[in-house]
C-alpha cells in the first residue's frame, strides 16, 4: 500500500455549520460504497474552500467562483469519476453565480453543495448575495433554488440544513446517485451558518419548511415546485428537502462520453491512431 | 510578372502569380479564388491565401487574394497581377495595387470601370455579370463560374481541368446547378474570347510543375490538427474573431476520436473547464484572443501554481480592448509572457507558418505535459487565418511524449507518492484521479509535498524554486529560430510571426540589389533564448519589426538584457501588414545601410 496523504482536521471556527456539511458528505459517500479514488472533490475559495482537504478522496482546489466549469470539464473528461463541487454562496452565486446558471442549463453529471451561510466568512464577514434583506438595507436576497427551477434543463435541486444534518446527509446521497447514474447535474444547497460573522442558527427556527414532510408533494412535477417555493418565499420561508427530482438531456449524453468512452481514458499513442490522421490530413489536400 | 508584352505577342511564362477577387461581404463570389487557387495547385504550383473581411455579418468591403509560386509563397505580398472587381469599391480600394501591364476583370453592370489612379497599361475587362446573372441560381455560385472562365482564359489554364476543378469544388451540389453554372463558364469562355482570348492565346502560360501532394491549410486548423494528433481529446473555447476557427475544426473531428469539444459561456468557463479536464489526465487545449485571454489569464496562473498541463492558443488581433477584431496584430507580447498574477513557470511558442503551427501545437501539448505548465502558442491573425501549401509530416512518424505520468492500474508503487514531490529536475511525478494508490490534493495555493497548505518560509522557497526548474528541464525542447541571409551581415533583421514571411519577401527584394542582411526569426518567444542574445550582440545594428505601437517585442528582448544602444524598433500598428517595400523605406529612414 502506497502511503498517500492523510486528511486533515477541518479547521473551521467551533461551531461552523461547514461541520455539519462535511459530516453528511463523509457520510453520503460512505453509504453510497464510492470508492475514496473514484470521487474527485473540487472545492471552491472560502471557508467552505477547503473542505477537500478533510476528505478521503482526490482533491482539487479551483479557483473563487470556478467551481463549476471546473468540475464540468474533470466530469465530462472522465465519466468514471464521481466528481463533487463544494464552495461556498459567494463562491457560487456572486463571482460564480453565471457558471450556475448554465450548469442548470447543460446537465453535466456531477454534485454541487453550496454551502450558504449568508456571508463571506473567509474575508471576514461582508455580505453574500444570500444575505437577508436587514443586512442588505433592503435588497431581496437571491434564491439558488427558484433560480434552478427557472432553467428548464435543470434535473436535481434540494436544500438541507447542516442543523438537520441527516437528511442532508440523505439528499446529498440522492445528489450521489443521481450523477453517478449520469442523470446529470445534482444540487444541494446547505444552509450552513458561520458563526462567527452571521450567526444564523436562532433565526432558521421555524423559517424553514420540510416539504419532504408533505406526501403530497411531487419533486417531478416542476410546476407545482416553483409555486410551493416561491408561495414559501412570500411568507418569508425557505423550502427544504428535495425540491426537484427529474429527467433530463445530459451534458455527457450529448458529447457521447461514458465510462466506456471517456477523452481521459483513450488511447492517445499515435502509432494506434495512424489511419485516422492520415484521413484528416487528405482531408486538406489540394 | 508582366514585363509588358500585350497579348498579341506571346505569353508570359508564370513564375508567380498575385490574384485578388473583391466585393461587398457576404458575396459568396470570393471563393472564385479558392477555384483558381485549386487548379494553379494542380499545375504543381504552391499557393498562399489570404482574406481581408470587415467585421460585419454582411456588407462591406471584402477581398480575397491567392499568390501562387513555383517556390514555396511565404506571404500575401502586396502587387497585384489581376484583379476581378465587383465593383467600384474595389477597384479604388485595390486598383492602384495592379502592377503596369496588369489586367482587371470588372463587373460592368451597373457602371463602367473608373481609370483614375490605375497604373499605365493595365487592360480592363469588361464582363456584365449583372445581365448574366440567372434569377432561379445562386448567384453568388454564377458570378464564380462565370469570372472563373474568364481568369482561366487569361491565365491560359487548359479547359478540362478548369472544369474538373469546378466540379471538384461544386461536388454536394445538385445536378442541374452544377449544369447551370458549366453553362456560366461557357459564357465565360465566349467574353474572354471576344477581349482577344481564344485559340490558345493567353495573358500567361503555366509551368507544368511536378506536382506533389501538398496539404493547404491555415495556421489555426494547422495548430489544432497539431494538437489532436499529440493526443488532445478536450478542447473548450468561446467564439472570438480570429480564434474560432480552432473550435470549428476540432468540432468536425474530436468528436469521432472520443474526444470532446465544448463551447463555454466565457473564457473564465473555457480554461478552468480546461484545468478540471487537465486534472483527469486528458490533454487539453483552449484557445481566444486578446479579450479572451485577458479573462483567462488567473486560470492560467492556477495552471502554473497546481501544475497542471493546458495549452492556450492567442490569435492575437488588434487591441486594445475590442481593437480591430479582423486585424492582425502582435499587441499581446506582454500579456503572454508577463500577464498573469504571480511568477510561475510557462512557455510561449510563436509558429509562423501553417507546417509551424501543427508542429507547435504538437510540441506544446507535449511541453504542457511533460512540465506541468501552461504552454501559450501565439499566433497572430495573418498566421492564424492565412491558408498556404505545405507538407503535413508523415503521420506515421509522429510520437508523444508523456513524461512523468504515472500509468500503472493500481497507483505509483513504492512506500509513498507525493504529487508535489521535490525533485533536481522540479518535475514531480503525477497520477490521475481513478487511480487507487495515488491519492493527491491538487491545489494553486503554496503547499507541501503532500499538497497541503504550508505558507512558511522554508517551503515557499522550496516550492518556488522547484516549479522555476522545470523551465531549465525543457530548455532543449522549444524550438529554436529561423535564420537565413547573409550570417556575416552587420546588419541583423529580427520579426516573429507574420513579420517573417515580409522578412523573406524582403529578402528576396534585397538580392535582387544585390544587397543582404542576416534574419532572425524566433520561434519561442517566452523564455527568450540565448540564441537570440547571441545574434544580437554580434551584429552593430539590430530592427526589431513588430506589429504593435509599444515596441513589446523590443522589450522583451531588452529586459531580457540584449544591449538597447543598437537595436532599432520598427512598429506598425494600422491593423496592415508590411509589405517588403514598406520594410525597406522605413529601414533606409532609419539609416539602414541597406
Ligand atoms: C478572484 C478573487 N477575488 C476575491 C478573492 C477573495 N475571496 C476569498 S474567499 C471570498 C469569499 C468567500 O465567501 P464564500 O464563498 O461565501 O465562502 P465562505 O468563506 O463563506 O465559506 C473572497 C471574496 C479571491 N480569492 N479571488
Ligand atoms: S468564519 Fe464563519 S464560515 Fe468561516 S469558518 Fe468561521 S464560522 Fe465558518
Amino acid at each position: 500500500m502506497t502511503l498517500t496523504f492523510k486528511p486533515k482536521a477541518p479547521i473551521w471556527c467551533a461551531g461552523c455549520g461547514h461541520f455539519g456539511v462535511h459530516t453528511a458528505l463523509t457520510h453520503a459517500l460512505k453509504a453510497a460504497h464510492v470508492p475514496a479514488h473514484e470521487a474527485l472533490i473540487i472545492a471552491g475559495i472560502g471557508c467552505s474552500g477547503s473542505i477537500q482537504n478533510n476528505l478521503n478522496a482526490y482533491g482539487y482546489h479551483a479557483l473563487h467562483g470556478r467551481v463549476l466549469p471546473t468540475a464540468t470539464g474533470a466530469a465530462l473528461a472522465n465519466p468514471n469519476l464521481l466528481v463533487i463541487g463544494a464552495g461556498g454562496d459567494g463562491d457560487g452565486y456572486a463571482i460564480g453565480g453565471g457558471h450556475l446558471l448554465h450548469s442548470f442549463k447543460r446537465n453535466p453529471s456531477l454534485v454541487y453543495i453550496v454551502m450558504n451561510n449568508g456571508v463571506y466568512g473567509l474575508t471576514k464577514g461582508q455580505n453574500s448575495p444570500t444575505a437577508g434583506a436587514a443586512l442588505t438595507n433592503g435588497e431581496a436576497p437571491l434564491d439558488a433554488v427558484q433560480l434552478g427551477l427557472s432553467v428548464s434543463g435543470s434535473t436535481f435541486i434540494a436544500r438541507g440544513f447542516v442543523g438537520w444534518w441527516d437528511q442532508l446527509a440523505t439528499l446529498i446521497g440522492e445528489g450521489i446517485q443521481h450523477a453517478r447514474a449520469h442523470c446529470g447535474f445534482a444540487f444541494i444547497e446547505a444552509i450552513s451558518p458561520c458563526v462567527t460573522y452571521n450567526d444564523t442558527y436562532p433565526e432558521w427556527d421555524g423559517k424553514l419548511a420540510d416539504i419532504s414532510r408533505d406526501e403530497a408533494y411531487d419533486p417531478t412535477d416542476r410546476v407545482q415546485a416553483m409555486s410551493r417555493v416561491m408561495r414559501l418565499s412570500e411568507q418569508g420561508k425557505l423550502a427544504v428537502g428535495k425540491i426537484l427530482h427529474t429527467t433530463g438531456s445530459t451534458l455527457d449524453q450529448r458529447h457521447n462520453v461514458s465510462a466506456q468512452r471517456a477523452p481521459a481514458l483513450q488511447d492517445v499513442l499515435p502509432a494506434n491512431n495512424v489511419s485516422t490522421y492520415e484521413a484528416i490530413a487528405r482531408d486538406h489536400l489540394v | 510578372m508582366n514585363d509588358g508584352m500585350m497579348m498579341a505577342s506571346q505569353p508570359q511564362i508564370m513564375e508567380s502569380l498575385c490574384v485578388a477577387v473583391a466585393g461587398q461581404g457576404g458575396d459568396g463570389s470570393l471563393t472564385l479564388v479558392t477555384l483558381i487557387a485549386r487548379a494553379l495547385a494542380d499545375y504543381g504550383y504552391h499557393i498562399y491565401e489570404s482574406r481581408n473581411v470587415a467585421s460585419r455579418i454582411k456588407g462591406g468591403h471584402a477581398a480575397a487574394f491567392l499568390r501562387a509560386g513555383v517556390d514555396p509563397v511565404p506571404a500575401q505580398g502586396h502587387d497585384l497581377d489581376l484583379l476581378i472587381a465587383f465593383d467600384v469599391e474595389a477597384i479604388e480600394i485595390l486598383g492602384p495595387r495592379v502592377v503596369e501591364n496588369g489586367v482587371i476583370i470588372f463587373d460592368s453592370s451597373s457602371e463602367p470601370c473608373p481609370m483614375g489612379g490605375l497604373k499605365t497599361g493595365v487592360e480592363i475587362i469588361d464582363v456584365p455579370f449583372g445581365r448574366y446573372a440567372v434569377r432561379e441560381l445562386r448567384r453568388d455560385l454564377y458570378k464564380n463560374s462565370l469570372g472563373y472562365a474568364v481568369t482561366c482564359a487569361i491565365l491560359g489554364l487548359k479547359g478540362d481541368l478548369v472544369q474538373a476543378k469546378m466540379r471538384e469544388v461544386y461536388g454536394r451540389l445538385p445536378a442541374n446547378v452544377i449544369a447551370a453554372n458549366l453553362a456560366a463558364m461557357e459564357t465565360g469562355f465566349q467574353i474572354a474570347g471576344d477581349f482577344g482570348y481564344r485559340g490558345g492565346r493567353s495573358r500567361w502560360q503555366p509551368r507544368t510543375l511536378s506536382p506533389t501532394p501538398k496539404h493547404h491549410m491555415t495556421g489555426n486548423e494547422a495548430l489544432a490538427f497539431g494538437f489532436l494528433a499529440a493526443g488532445g481529446r478536450f478542447f473548450a473555447g468561446y467564439p472570438i474573431t480570429p480564434a474560432t476557427d480552432i473550435m470549428e475544426w476540432l468540432e468536425k473531428y474530436l468528436p469521432d476520436l472520443g474526444g470532446v469539444v465544448i463551447q463555454a459561456e466565457d473564457e473564465l468557463a473555457s480554461i478552468n473547464m480546461a484545468l478540471g479536464a487537465a486534472m483527469t489526465g486528458t490533454r487539453t487545449m483552449t484557445a481566444s484572443s486578446g479579450p479572451g485571454i485577458a479573462l483567462m489569464t488567473e486560470g492560467i496562473s492556477q495552471a502554473g501554481s497546481a501544475e497542471l498541463p493546458v495549452v492556450i492558443v492567442n490569435c492575437q488581433r488588434a487591441g486594445p480592448s475590442t481593437g480591430m477584431p479582423t486585424k492582425p496584430e502582435q499587441s499581446d507580447i506582454g500579456l503572454m509572457t508577463q500577464g498573469a498574477n504571480g511568477d510561475f513557470p510557462h512557455v510561449v511558442l510563436c509558429p509562423a507558418t501553417p507546417g509551424e503551427c501543427f508542429e507547435a501545437g504538437r510540441l506544446a501539448t507535449d511541453i504542457a505535459e511533460i512540465a506541468q505548465i501552461p504552454v501559450f502558442v501565439a499566433l497572430d491573425q495573418v498566421v492564424a487565418q492565412d491558408r498556404a501549401s505545405f507538407t503535413l509530416p508523415h503521420m506515421g512518424s509522429l510520437t508523444i511524449n508523456r513524461g512523468k505520468r504515472l500509468a500503472g492500474p493500481k497507483g505509483p508503487g513504492g512506500p509513498e507518492y507525493r504529487r508535489y514531490q521535490l525533485t533536481d529536475d522540479g518535475i514531480s511525478p503525477w497520477t490521475i484521479p481513478g487511480t487507487p494508490e495515488g491519492m493527491s490534493l491538487v491545489t494553486g495555493n503554496e503547499r507541501n509535498e503532500w499538497g497541503h497548505v504550508d505558507t512558511g518560509p522554508e517551503n515557499r522557497r522550496r516550492m518556488m524554486d522547484k516549479r522555476a526548474r522545470k523551465l531549465e528541464t525543457i530548455s532543449a525542447m522549444l524550438p529554436i529560430a529561423v535564420n537565413w541571409g547573409d550570417a556575416s551581415s552587420d546588419i541583423g533583421i529580427i520579426g516573429v510571426g507574420m513579420e517573417r514571411g515580409v522578412m523573406r519577401d524582403l529578402t528576396s527584394l534585397l538580392a535582387r540589389q544585390n544587397k543582404s542582411a542576416a534574419f532572425h526569426s524566433p520561434r519561442t518567444l517566452w523564455p527568450v533564448l540565448p540564441e537570440t542574445l547571441e545574434f544580437i550582440a554580434g551584429k552593430s545594428r539590430v530592427f526589431v519589426i513588430e506589429h504593435n505601437r509599444e515596441g513589446q517585442l523590443f522589450r522583451l528582448l531588452g529586459g531580457a538584457l540584449a544591449s538597447r544602444s543598437h537595436m532599432t524598433n520598427i512598429t506598425r500598428y494600422d491593423g496592415r501588414a508590411f509589405s517588403p517595400e514598406d520594410l525597406v523605406r522605413r529601414l533606409h529612414e532609419e539609416g539602414a545601410d541597406l
